[in-house]
């Protein structure tokens, strides 16, 4: 049996060296945030992307890419299934955990910064 | 406690030298995550929704302090601060970095610690009564057959690649804390017919998606054959157990399938033929492990009550978190990690690190984990406990909730867990706030809670079960009442249709008023109640006005 592709989906895995969850954005890099997320609205845009992800595992960039399914609502990407939107929140009980040290904010990539610099000005 | 002699102190640093090499070619690309994967689950690390987790073992649930002081030195380097004990008396850091696990497994290595065996098809990591070695009620210490049990399972080659995981408990009391009739192999240790030691042998116990009670297949087992006996139970659920359903591959459904009888009737075959072989026990080597395990240099003080301040607070403490001990003027003393709202099972590293100064001072420098998330001081004075519970109380970990209703166990769930399908610990914690002023008055009362069908949060044995599941790609949770993964071992049933997340705290809710609606009186527990009245009342009171 074939699997569903969703009709709108991003591209999602998790970064080999830390496991960090990342989103394929649309400049072709791995980021944290799904705000950027290249969407794939038809099958072959689907299958495009995931033949980036085949390739980046390849490559030792992530692990287990796949797509997730999401809504565009208000202009933001929100995940159809809790499980995903569970991944790109973090873990939602992270206040009440005891002595949780949270990491500094990950540094944006350069074309990221490149971009929000642009749309500043 | 069990000191590692050389040949354990050599094959754990060569497998930490193996891992190194096989995460240093994984990330230049020398290894494929296919080819990675078993390597890595082999050392305890899994990939889970956010981030890698390494699972550390804790035999049979013992720790020291130096070991306790560097699980806290482990969550504050390489973690975030925190670390999460499991129902299988183990620990879990969920956020290392694959680069750093080597190193981390060095730190382990130190302190005679590892992950090895705490995933994959193999014989997990032996668990026992938490209590071991303290309580009264035992005929004598368990740990040095899960010791010896431990030695015997470490990288045995026959038994590395077994149909499917295998986990084994032992307890050593009539009352059972180690939940043994929902292990693979639950063995129970007492005084046999011609007065010696040896084992009640359980088969066939398991949760997860197909639950069972285990089976008695063996009611006199004498100790020095225990080795030779398990190695006949491994073999023949090796040589029968399924490979081709992961769903059917435990040892519970060959048990299950095949009938206890016919079952135990092939194990007693083979194990006629090897009882009398190297595997045989002999009593030096018994004799030899028992000397890790001798009774601390207790003070020889005559019984008496506990010196307690006028403090009821400390009263309601000295009530549910003690228990009694076998050497007069001493109890064993719970550390709830669970504080009203809290996350069941973890600890900062600060708390790890004070609960090791607790234990060096107070109870001969041994902490102990449950397979209920909470830890133990197993040796303090009477006449100490006042200062160890106000020292609870400085690094908020002095609830006094053993047992009752807000002591809850839940897996890590969605939170965390690549497997699961709904949040567990966010409802732990509403059903703690919830019911927590009314604690006292419930009574004894176990909640436990899974984010999915494989039961890591043991709730097909609750007497209250919560089982999270997907319904339509949001979180909806099913109710089960009855469980108990105790002596009187039983598998919960559903109650009927579920809830959402909102809801499943108010259907507890409900069921929990309806048992103080009923019962006889406050020394009817819930679950004798539930025995009693069956479960009409309750689902009425959950469902009659939907």
């Amino acid at each position: 049996m074939s699997k569903r592709t969703p009709a709108v989906s991003v591209l999602t895995a998790n970064r080999l060296q830390d496991g960090i969850v990342v989103f394929l954005d649309v400049d072709g890099d791995w980021v944290v945030s799904i705000d950027g997320a290249a969407i794939a609205r038809s099958p072959d845009e689907a299958l495009a992307l995931e033949a980036r992800g085949a390739r980046d595992a390849a490559g030792n960039q992530v692990v287990e890419p796949y797509l997730a399914e999401v809504h565009e609502t208000r202009g933001r990407l929100v995940p159809v299934r809790v499980r995903e939107r569970v991944r790109v929140d973090g873990p939602s009980i992270l206040a009440d955990v005891p002595g949780y040290e949270a990491p500094p904010s990950p540094s944006p990539s350069p074309r990221q910064r490149d971009r929000e610099q642009a749309e500043a000005a | 406690m069990y000191r590692y002699d050389e040949f354990d102190a050599q094959f754990v640093r060569q497998r930490v030298s193996q891992f190194r090499d096989q995460v240093a070619r994984r990330v230049s690309g020398g290894l494929t995550e296919d080819e990675f994967k078993p390597l890595r689950l082999r050392n305890g690390v899994y990939l889970q929704l956010h981030a890698y987790m390494l699972r550390i073992a804790i035999p049979y649930g013992t720790l020291s302090s130096r070991q306790t002081r560097k699980l806290a030195h482990i969550a504050r380097v390489y973690d975030r601060g925190t670390g999460h004990f499991t129902t299988r008396q183990n620990l879990q850091f969920n956020w290392p970095k694959l680069s750093d696990i080597p190193a981390i497994l060095d730190e382990l290595a130190d302190v005679e610690m590892h992950a090895i065996q705490t995933s994959g098809n193999c014989i997990r990591n032996v668990t026992a009564d938490h209590f071991a070695g303290a309580t009264a009620d035992e005929v004598a210490d368990p740990r040095p057959y899960a010791e010896i049990i431990r030695q015997w399972s470490s990288l045995h080659p026959e038994f590395s690649w077994l149909p499917r995981k295998f986990k084994v408990a032992v307890t050593a009391a009539e009352r059972d804390r180690a939940a043994i009739q929902v292990h693979d192999i639950g063995l129970h240790l007492k005084r046999l017919g011609n007065g010696g030691l040896g084992f009640a042998v359980y088969v066939g116990g398991g949760q997860g998606r197909t639950p069972f009670l285990a089976k008695l297949i063996r009611d006199e087992l004498p100790e020095e054959d225990v080795l030779s006996y398990l190695e006949a139970i491994l073999r023949v659920y090796n040589l029968h157990g399924r490979r081709d359903n992961i769903y059917k591959a435990r040892i519970k459904i060959l048990v299950h399938e095949l009938g206890a009888e016919a079952f135990s009737a092939q194990v007693e075959e083979e194990w006629q033929r090897i009882r009398d072989g190297a595997l045989k026990l002999p009593e030096d080597e018994i004799k030899r492990i028992d000397a890790y395990f001798l009774p601390p240099a207790f003070e020889q003080k005559p019984a008496r009550a506990a010196l307690r301040a006028p403090d009821r607070a400390f009263d309601r403490w000295v009530t549910r978190n003690t228990h009694a001990h076998k050497q007069p003027g001493y109890a064993i003393v719970t550390i709830s990690l669970k504080p009203i709202g809290g996350i069941p099972g973890d600890a900062s590293a600060g708390q790890m690190d004070a609960i090791a100064d607790l234990a060096e001072r107070y109870s001969f420098d041994e902490v102990r984990v449950t397979h209920e998330q909470n830890l133990v001081l197993p040796h303090v004075r009477l006449g100490d406990l006042w200062d160890v519970y106000n020292a609870l109380r400085a690094i908020g970990l002095a609830e006094a909730n053993a047992g009752l209703v807000t002591d809850i166990i839940a897996c890590p769930g969605l939170d965390y867990c690549a497997l699961a399908n709904a949040r567990s610990i966010p409802i732990a914690q509403r059903i703690s706030e919830r019911l927590a002023v009314r604690q006292d008055l419930i009574g004894d009362l176990k909640i436990k809670i899974s984010g999915c069908i494989n039961a890591c949060g043991h709730h097909h044995v609750g007497h209250i079960g919560i089982l999270g599941v997907e319904k339509r790609g949001e979180e909806h949770y099913q109710l089960l009442l009855g469980g108990s993964g105790a002596e009187d071992a039983a598998l919960a049933a559903i109650t009927g249709p579920g809830f959402g997340p909102e809801g499943i705290v108010d259907a507890v809710e409900k069921v929990v008023d309806k048992y103080l609606e009923l019962r006889s009186g406050p020394n009817e527990p819930f679950l004798a109640a539930y025995g009693r009245l069956g479960v009409a009342p309750f689902k009425e009171a959950l469902y009659a006005a939907a």
